[in-house]
């Protein structure tokens, strides 16, 4: 196995006392798609939101065990985590671009922390690279709300690439998305995921098997089990993830 | 259960009633301004607003207490806006949401309903006594800017309260800091909530009599405020005073300082209302 860019050891998050997950262990390789699947309310979000320390923004949310992006500890205390959040994008559940233009919305990530380079190649590249660009190249001066659902979702990816970041965490980032929107999507982290690392969330069991190479399967806040995902839905070592892959549960 | 002909009924007479209710409103401020009109148009001129006060009803105008309503408001607003949006922002995108932020909304909501001659009162006791500002156009204001004080920091609250979460969350995701989400995304848009609190607040304070008179400032001014230590009046005292007068003609010239009043205050709405429409524009919304 490669060496781990992202990886929990026992940990645990709760909200206001309430455990969300409990005692979570697992290594996410470098490169490549990993799947976090679980029947609704099984903590997948928690535990995504662990690795870029998002849970930091909810009130009441504590946690405990360790996080470690390549081998450093994510919630040391000498760590800011606007440090880890720059590179570690993220897509939402809900597309959620600024009301500003197009351009601005990609621009605005590497622009407040500095880039010293060309924005405007950046925010091209960066498009490119989210298969929006030949859609938005005459209109970038356009308010990114009048886009369509998908090429929102598109806009936020490319809004987390401008920063270059290592890792992309999506929160079941097809949720909102009809079947076109959502294949786009899924052929875009095909490309993408020859140079980043991502971790997503899915409530779809199909999209976690085309698209994925590994698979978390959580239930109850536990991690019933993790491996290559096609293990995973052929012949999972547990009869918890048998009976949820195949759709007798959850 | 009621019949369906019976829900229709019982439908159609709410929104009959609330049609009365709202024309009704309409009709009695038509009545009230063609009234006002009727007895004051005929008074305003350019003679009315470049005169002082005069014991004649003819020569009075309207001077002093255009330009001290103009002091008195420019330095309320200076005021009270920074403070009550900054306090605002502090509340809702720094503070903890526990027991001390509930008791500062409830003492917020309960200081907003404060009858203002009571901040009359703290205002000659602080500005006016120990501050020993006297009865200077930097009294009148910080009185009135504590009056608003509270209606600026809900109304601001409320507008970025209404800022969507997933905004905020986008902002935090791409490893900006508090500050630059604030400044770059809440305060954008909540900006013509903002606006439109600060606006409402403001013209409060136009109209406000009573504190301003119970600081001391004058009813009769024959000069214009120099400086922000100067002695003033407003245009709602001066209203006042002329229309406390027995003389028939000087109820008619107060009817022509009211027209001036809505006339500022209908400047100031509609400025307001350009530059929400100009920014709300710029930030492509």
């Amino acid at each position: 196995m490669k060496e781990p860019i992202l990886q929990t050891i026992d940990l645990s998050i709760s909200y206001g006392g309430i455990p969300a997950i409990r005692n979570v262990s697992l290594s996410i390789e470098e490169r490549g798609i990993t799947a976090i699947i679980g029947p609704s309310g099984c903590g997948k979000s928690t535990l995504l939101r662990a690795f870029n320390r998002m849970n930091d923004l909810i009130e009441g949310a504590s946690h405990e065990g360790r996080v470690l992006y390549r081998g450093l500890d994510v919630y040391a205390p000498d760590v800011d985590p606007a440090d880890v959040r720059r590179r570690a994008g993220m897509v939402f559940q809900k597309p959620n671009p600024f009301p500003k233009s197009i351009y601005k919305n990609v621009a605005w990530g590497p622009s407040i922390n500095g880039y010293p380079g060309n924005l405007d190649e950046r925010v091209e590249r960066s498009l490119r690279q989210a298969a929006l660009w030949e859609e938005v190249r005459d209109r970038m001066d356009e308010s990114a709300i009048n886009l369509s659902g998908g090429q929102q979702q598109r806009l936020c990816i490319a809004r987390a690439l401008a920063m270059e970041p290592e890792v992309i965490l999506m929160d079941e980032p097809c949720s909102a998305l009809d079947p076109v929107s959502t294949a786009r999507i899924e052929d875009l982290m095909f490309e993408l995921k020859e140079r980043y690392s991502i971790v997503i969330v899915t409530h779809n069991m199909q999209q976690a098997s085309r698209v994925s190479q590994h698979t978390a399967f959580l239930e109850n806040g536990k991690l019933v089990e993790f491996g290559e995902t096609q293990t995973i839905f052929t012949r999972p070592l547990e009869r918890r993830t048998e009976e949820y892959v195949t759709g007798r549960f959850g | 259960m009621k019949s369906l002909a019976g829900r229709r009924r019982l439908a159609s007479a709410f929104r009959y009633a609330c049609a009365l209710v709202t024309w009704g409103g309409v009709l009695l401020l038509g009545l009230l301004l063609y009234h006002v009109s009727r007895q004051g148009v005929a008074w305003l001129d350019l003679q009315f607003l470049q005169s002082f006060p005069s014991r004649f009803p003819d020569r009075a105008g309207i001077k002093s207490a255009l330009w001290g309503t103009c002091w008195v408001i420019s330095f309320t607003a200076v005021f009270s806006v920074p403070l009550g949006v900054a306090s605002a922002i502090y509340l809702e995108e720094y503070a903890r949401k526990g027991r001390l932020s509930r008791w500062i909304e409830i003492n917020l909501s309960n200081l907003s309903g404060v009858p203002s001659i009571v901040f009359g009162i703290l205002g000659l006791v602080i500005f006016v006594r120990a501050m020993a500002l006297e009865r200077s156009v930097l009294a009148g204001s910080l009185t009135l800017a504590l009056l608003i004080l509270p209606v600026i920091v809900i109304a601001s609250r409320e507008a970025i309260r209404a800022v969507p979460q997933s905004i905020r969350h986008a902002s935090y995701a791409l490893g900006a800091t508090r500050w630059q989400t604030v400044r770059h995304h809440v305060l954008p848009s909540a900006f013509p909530g903002i606006l439109t609190g600060v606006i409402l607040a403001v013209s409060r304070a136009i109209g406000e009599t009573a504190p301003l008179i119970m600081i001391g400032a004058l009813t009769y001014v024959a000069f214009v405020p120099e400086n922000p230590l100067s002695p003033f009046t407003t245009l709602p005292i001066q209203i006042f005073n002329w229309s406390s007068r027995p003389q028939q003609e000087f109820h008619h010239v107060a009817a022509a300082g009211i027209i001036v009043l809505l006339v500022v205050l209908l400047l100031m709405n509609a400025t307001a209302i350009y530059i929400r429409h100009r920014l709300g524009r710029n930030t492509g919304r």
